[in-house]
Order: structure tokens, then C-alpha cells, then sequence
């Protein structure tokens, strides 16, 4: 942790103050409900009696959400923190937002917060969409005057204004979020505490939501974005957090961040990402003719790959064993990417490539020769069929495999095959 | 000029929130109890701006109300008519037996359960509306002294609108009214202040265990048996020490007397529970401020 507040002071000292700072954080929760409001009770005895809570010490059924915890935000620093679910991200952004006390450790918050946690806080369905941006700018911080300055830009921001007199409960609830995230990010706080919340709306506004926030950064918002999807962080935060069960793991640089998010994601799953599936024999007649054997990826001088490298050319070997001579089977491959959470990657069919395969009896080898292995580092998931028309012959539901790199391909969604050249126009032109 | 000042002196006051609200805000494991004065500090600035927030729960909050509502201001009415109807036929038939009271009898049941039902949405108050923010409680940290401020605004609303029921009700009936009505407000104030102060001592807790609103309900249909609303002060026996005990009487009798005959029959109790009242107010608003991050932290993930 030391070493990126070092960096941070190394490359601006004077410039960038601290707006949140945050030391040996901790914070327990109770996970038997009945016990959990009987501690609160407790708390809150002892806090209006004055007394020491002996906040630094488990009791029965608490555990630590979040374990001594530390790091600082700075002026316009865009903060990415990463994490499986239960990591203790949103905790950190309740604390930081003076909602919860901390249990131990000292946090100092600079600024205006708005916690983008909060869409819609306060929306009550039966008024207006009008009446509700007064109520939720008001409960967000802001004054009367200030909101009547910023109103037509919320609600043209929100892209409402037919149905700013209509009442919210007969908004979409598109409509309704993109009514909520235009109140939060127009009252212009100095730190903006994002939660997983730009997945609403469609395309065209996550775009502008986007630029909305890197138009708010150069003003010198701060902010810290929680997500699953490592993609939006590496796109807006250059440095990040990675907290695994209310531990910090690193921090610093977002790309290492993630890496290492990421590979740990991938640790549970590591012995299925081996990059080649060997299937148990099927007795004949739980077979509908063709049977999947096994599944590798391989090199083109035929040794098996473990991996795949960004880039590199190799082969994906299907060997199967055919009770019928078929001529027109078609193979499938759905590729997904298990750690970026972004979905379907590839869909490749031997079909729609017009390649027919005929599969003799007997065991044979389907190969797909990929001169350039095209997917970024990562791990991901196949599913791989062999069909004749709309007759299935036999899926895997799941191959795994990883994929690596030996360049920098980072912040691409896929790598592009390419080959340089300067050609100088002036031999053209002689 | 006047105005130029009051102008200059409001911009300046705006400022010096702002300039507070800007200030650093430090979270510690530490009661807030150990820095007093900075505790203070806070809850006035907090009082302050929680003033604009209020308004604006205010009218969302009516207006909501109202909208979803046919009979809308009806309500406030009905009540105290439905409560005079039957104990009026009740007492006319000898079904019970109530003595002399100083106004016609109904005006004195529809008065007084005017009065009654004030005090019962006072206690009502901050504990609904703090189980009803539980959302917005767990996601931005406004001043919540705005939701107790709101409701308290409510409370004074609803007032209002039975006022007309009760000026339509003193002139129906002919009620002699003297010049101490212009000081019935502020014992209506007390009375206000004293259920507000019940309700901000229940709040937190209500949110926490449900068993606490509804204990409220029976607790205060329980506690109105125990009020002179449908019956004159009684005088004698344990009955009439009970009721004599019980906080609400000298408030809601003193509000009555000084609205009608202006002869106020327990000046001392009056005073007594009303300082009581005040100091318990501010006491329960700075155990409410500490206990709510306590209570945030426990309804929500």
C-alpha cells in the first residue's frame, strides 16, 4: 500500500490532497440477525453512555467484513476497488460515506460525498418526476436555489422531459435510473462513490454516463468505482484495490491489480483451465452415434498447448469416435469469458465457414487451425457440439482454458493480427 | 437597506454552512460523546441545514399523502366526529356515565380527541418516518434530524386543517371563548414536543425491532383511557391519581382551558412536564444522533 501513496506524492506533491484517507479501517458484522440487533442495541447503549464498545474485539457469530484496511484518494483520482461478492467493497463505501462507524481506525473525508449507491434514494412513486428531482438533489445535499440552476440539465441529462410531470411509478425502469444517476452525478461532489450502478440504461446513455464522469474527473471529482467487471475499471481507474474477504491483497497499479484479482478468480477453477479434457467412454447405446473424446489444444508441431498465447497460431483438436459415417457434421464452439463477466467471445461453427467435415467410423481428429489465437489473456469457457442439421450428436457443456500473453495487450478487448511497413510515397512518384 | 443587510447577513450565514459542510469530517470508533462541544457544533449546523431537506420531505410527503387519496382532507375530520357521535348517543343512553364537563359535551370529545389524535401522530411520527427512510438511511447520510422535522411539520399541518373542524365546532356550539386562546398554541406546542420526544426516543430502537410500533398502537389506545378526552378530570380516588400522573393530562387540559375558559387548573403540573419535555427533547435528539449509525449498520447489507 505504502508504495503507491509513495508514487502518488512522488509524481505531484503539492497538487493532489488527500480527499479521503483511510487507516487500519476495520469493520465486524454479525451474521445471526437476532443476535446482530441485540449487539446494535448494546452498541448503542454503551455509545450514549460514553462508554468504551471494545469495537477491536470479535464477539460470538462476528466476523471482519473489512481487516485493517488502508490507502487515500486524492483530487480527482479515479480509485477502482475490485473483489468477489462478500469482499467488504460496499462496506468501505458506507464508511467512507459517514453511514457506518467504523470499529477501528480513523477515516478522514474532504468534500461533498455523493454515493452513487444511492440511485433514486428517496423516489417516491406516486409524485412527480419533477417533484422527485427536488426531493432527491435536496436529501443528496443540495440547496433549493442549487437545484433550480441545475434542473433542465438533470432533465435533459435523464432524457425525460415528456414525462417530467408524469408520476415515477409510471416510468420505465430505465427511465427511473436514469432519472436517479443524472440527480447524483449533477450536485457535483468533490468524491463519487460508484457501486456497480453503470449497467443501467442502454448503450447510448452508459456512454454518457461515461463521459459525464470524465467530465466531472477533470473538474477534480474523486472517485471509487466497485465492480465485478474489470473491464470498466481498467478503462477509467488508474489505480485499484483488490480486497478478498474484507483483506486488502494489493493495490497499486490497476493492471497488476487485476491481474492478480483475476488469477485468484481463476485458482478455484485453475485444474479445469488445464487446456485439455479427456471425457469418460460412453457405452454404445447411451451414444446417438458420434461421441466426443477428448479435447486439446495444440502447437503446429503438435504438442499439446497447457495454454494459449495471445497471438500465437494453434489448433483445436477434437477427437471423436463415430458408430456411422457422417458427411455433413458441423461443429460448434461458444466461447465465453469467465473472469471479465462480459459474456459471449467467440461463436464459430464449421457451418457458417462453409466446411462441411465428414467423419469416417471409427476415431477420428477434428481439427480448427486458429493462425492467430485472437482472445486476450484470461479464462474462459467452451461449449463445444457436433451436429448434423439440427440432430445433435453430443455436447460438452464446459471446456476450459486459459489464455496468455508474452506481449502488453492490455485495455483491448481482443487482439488484432497486424504486420508493420513504411512504404515511402516518394519511390511511387518517380 | 434593512433588507440589503438581511440579504448580506443570510449569504453570510450560507456561507459559513458551506464552509462547514466543507470541513473534513473525521469517522473514529470513539463515542461522539467524548467531544461534546463538537457534537453540539455539529447537531446545530445539522439543525440548520436539515431545514431546506425537511420542507421538501414536507411537501413530498403531503402531497404524496393527498394524491393518493379521495377523501384526502376529510380525514382529518372523521375521526374526532365518529369518536363524539358514539360517546355522545353512549352517554345519552346512561351506557356510561360521565359528569359534568365545561363545554357541550360532543364539542368536548371532538376538542379533545383533536388534541389526542396531534399528540398520538407526535409519537407516530419520527418512528414511521425513520422505519420508512430505512432505504435511504442505509445509502446517503443526510441530516436526519430533517426526517423528525418533517414529520413535526406534519403534525402541525394536520393541526391546522382540524382548526377549521374545531373553529366551525366552537361556533356551532357557542363556546365562550376568552383572550387566552391566543396562548393555546404554545401549550399546543407542548403537548407536540412531548409526544415528539417520545416518538425520537422510540425511533432507532422501532427500526431495529418491529416489536416497537406495535407495542406504540396498543400503548396508545391504552394511554387514552388514561386521558381526560372523553371524560372531565376526575377529582378523587386512585383512578383519579392515575390520571392526574399521567404527563399528557396537564398539557391537553391546560390547551383546552386556554382555548376556552381561560381558568387553568394545574398551572404547576403544566410547568413541570413541559420543562421536562424540553430537556428530554434535546437529551433524546443527541441519543438518537448516536444511536443511528449503530441502527443503519444492522438493517441493511
Amino acid at each position: 500500500m505504502t508504495s503507491l501513496i509513495e508514487r502518488e506524492i512522488d509524481i505531484q506533491p503539492e497538487e493532489r490532497e488527500a480527499v479521503v484517507s483511510i487507516e487500519n479501517v476495520s469493520k465486524k458484522f454479525c451474521r445471526d440477525l437476532k443476535r446482530s440487533l441485540f449487539y446494535g442495541l448494546r452498541d448503542i447503549a454503551s455509545e450514549v453512555t460514553g462508554g468504551k464498545r471494545k469495537s477491536d474485539t470479535l464477539r460470538k457469530n462476528e466476523f471482519w467484513a473489512i481487516d485493517n484496511v488502508s490507502f487515500k484518494l486524492h483530487r480527482g483520482e479515479a480509485l477502482g476497488l475490485v473483489g468477489s461478492n462478500g469482499a467488504g467493497k460496499s462496506t468501505i463505501l458506507r464508511i467512507i460515506s459517514g453511514l457506518i462507524k467504523p470499529d477501528t481506525g480513523t477515516v478522514r473525508v474532504k468534500g461533498r460525498v455523493a454515493p452513487l449507491i444511492a440511485l433514486g434514494a428517496g423516489f417516491n412513486p406516486i409524485l412527480s418526476g419533477r417533484e422527485n428531482i427536488y426531493a432527491n438533489m435536496s436529501i443528496l445535499g443540495l440547496e433549493t436555489a442549487e437545484i433550480e440552476k441545475r434542473f433542465d440539465e438533470v432533465v435533459e441529462f435523464a432524457e425525460i422531459s415528456d414525462a417530467i410531470d408524469a408520476p415515477v411509478q409510471t416510468y420505465s425502469s430505465g427511465m427511473a435510473a436514469r432519472l436517479g444517476f443524472a440527480c447524483a452525478v449533477h450536485i457535483e461532489p468533490d468524491i463519487l462513490l460508484i457501486d456497480e450502478v453503470l449497467a443501467v440504461g442502454d448503450v447510448k446513455f452508459k456512454m454518457k454516463c461515461h463521459r459525464k464522469l470524465s467530465e466531472l474527473r477533470q473538474k477534480g471529482t474523486a472517485f471509487i468505482l466497485v465492480t465485478h467487471n474489470s473491464h470498466s475499471i481498467l478503462n477509467i481507474c488508474e489505480s485499484s484495490l483488490y480486497l478478498k474477504k474484507g483483506q486488502l491483497i494489493s493495490s497499486g497499479d490497476t493492471e497488476k491489480v487485476i491481474r492478480k484479482y483475476e488469477e485468484d478468480l481463476c485458482l478455484s477453477g485453475k485444474e479445469n483451465a488445464l487446456g485439455s479434457m479427456v471425457l469418460p467412454p460412453k457405452p454404445k447405446e447411451k451414444s446417438n452415434g458420434l461421441d466426443i473424446v477428448s479435447l486439446c489444444f495444440k502447437d503446429e508441431q503438435d504438442n499439446n498447448l497447457e495454454t494459449l498465447f495471445t497471438g500465437e497460431p494453434a489448433y483445436l483438436s477434437v477427437e471423436c469416435n463415430s458408430y456411422e459415417h457422417i458427411k455433413t457434421a458441423n461443429l460448434g464452439m461458444l466461447v465465453t469469458a469467465l473472469s471479465g463477466g462480459e459474456g459471449l467471445v467467440l461463436y464459430m461453427t464449421s457451418t457458417s465457414d462453409n466446411q462441411e467435415l465428414e467423419i469416417p467410423i471409427g476415431k477420428s481428429e477434428i481439427r480448427m487451425h486458429m493462425p492467430y489465437c485472437s482472445m486476450i489473456p484470461g479464462v474462459y469457457s467452451a461449449r463445444i457440439y457436433i451436429r448434423n442439421g439440427v440432430y445433435s450428436y453430443d455436447i460438452v457443456e464446459s471446456f476450459r482454458f486459459t489464455v496468455k500473453a508474452n506481449k502488453t495487450i492490455s485495455r483491448c478487448q481482443f487482439y488484432q493480427p497486424r504486420q508493420w511497413q513504411v512504404v515511402s510515397q516518394e519511390n511511387i512518384g518517380l | 437597506m434593512k433588507i440589503l443587510k438581511r440579504q448580506s447577513k443570510r449569504k453570510l450565514k450560507a456561507k459559513k454552512l458551506k464552509k462547514h459542510q466543507q470541513q473534513e469530517a473525521i469517522y473514529t470508533p470513539d463515542s461522539l460523546l467524548r467531544h461534546p462541544l463538537r457534537l453540539f457544533k455539529q447537531m446545530w449546523f445539522d439543525l440548520l441545514s436539515s431545514r431546506e431537506l425537511a420542507w421538501r420531505l414536507l411537501v413530498r410527503d403531503i402531497s404524496a399523502q393527498y394524491r393518493q387519496s379521495f377523501l384526502g382532507v376529510i380525514w382529518a375530520f372523521i375521526p374526532p366526529i365518529v369518536m363524539a357521535a358514539g360517546f355522545t348517543l353512549a352517554s345519552q343512553a346512561k351506557v356510561i356515565n360521565i359528569g359534568e364537563t365545561d363545554l357541550p359535551y360532543a364539542a368536548y370529545v371532538m376538542f379533545s380527541t383533536a388534541l389526542w389524535q396531534t399528540f398520538v401522530e407526535a409519537i407516530n411520527g419520527p418512528v414511521k418516518a425513520v422505519t420508512v427512510a430505512k432505504p435511504m438511511l442505509a445509502r446517503v447520510n443526510f441530516p436526519r434530524e430533517a426526517l423528525i422535522l418533517a414529520k413535526l411539520g406534519e403534525v402541525f399541518f394536520n393541526f391546522a386543517i382540524k382548526l377549521i373542524l374545531i373553529i366551525g365546532l366552537f361556533i356551532w356550539f357557542r363556546v365562550p371563548v376568552t383572550w387566552t386562546v391566543i396562548l393555546a398554541p404554545v401549550a399546543l406546542v407542548h403537548l407536540i414536543f412531548l409526544g415528539t420526544f417520545i416518538g425520537v426516543l422510540l425511533s432507532p430502537l422501532g427500526v431495529l425491532y418491529q416489536d416497537v410500533s406495535k407495542g406504540l398502537t396498543l400503548l396508545t389506545s391504552f394511554w387514552l383511557f388514561l386521558t381526560p378526552v372523553v371524560y372531565p378530570v376526575p377529582t378523587e380516588g386512585v383512578f383519579g391519581n392515575i390520571v392526574k400522573l399521567n404527563p399528557v393530562t396537564p398539557l391537553l387540559v391546560t390547551t383546552r382551558e386556554l382555548a376556552t375558559t381561560g381558568i387553568i387548573s394545574e398551572p404547576i403540573g403544566f410547568w413541570i412536564v413541559s420543562i421536562i419535555t424540553i430537556i428530554g427533547l434535546f437529551v433524546t435528539w443527541v441519543g438518537f444522533r448516536l444511536a443511528m449509525p449503530f441502527v443503519v449498520e444492522r438493517v441493511s447489507s
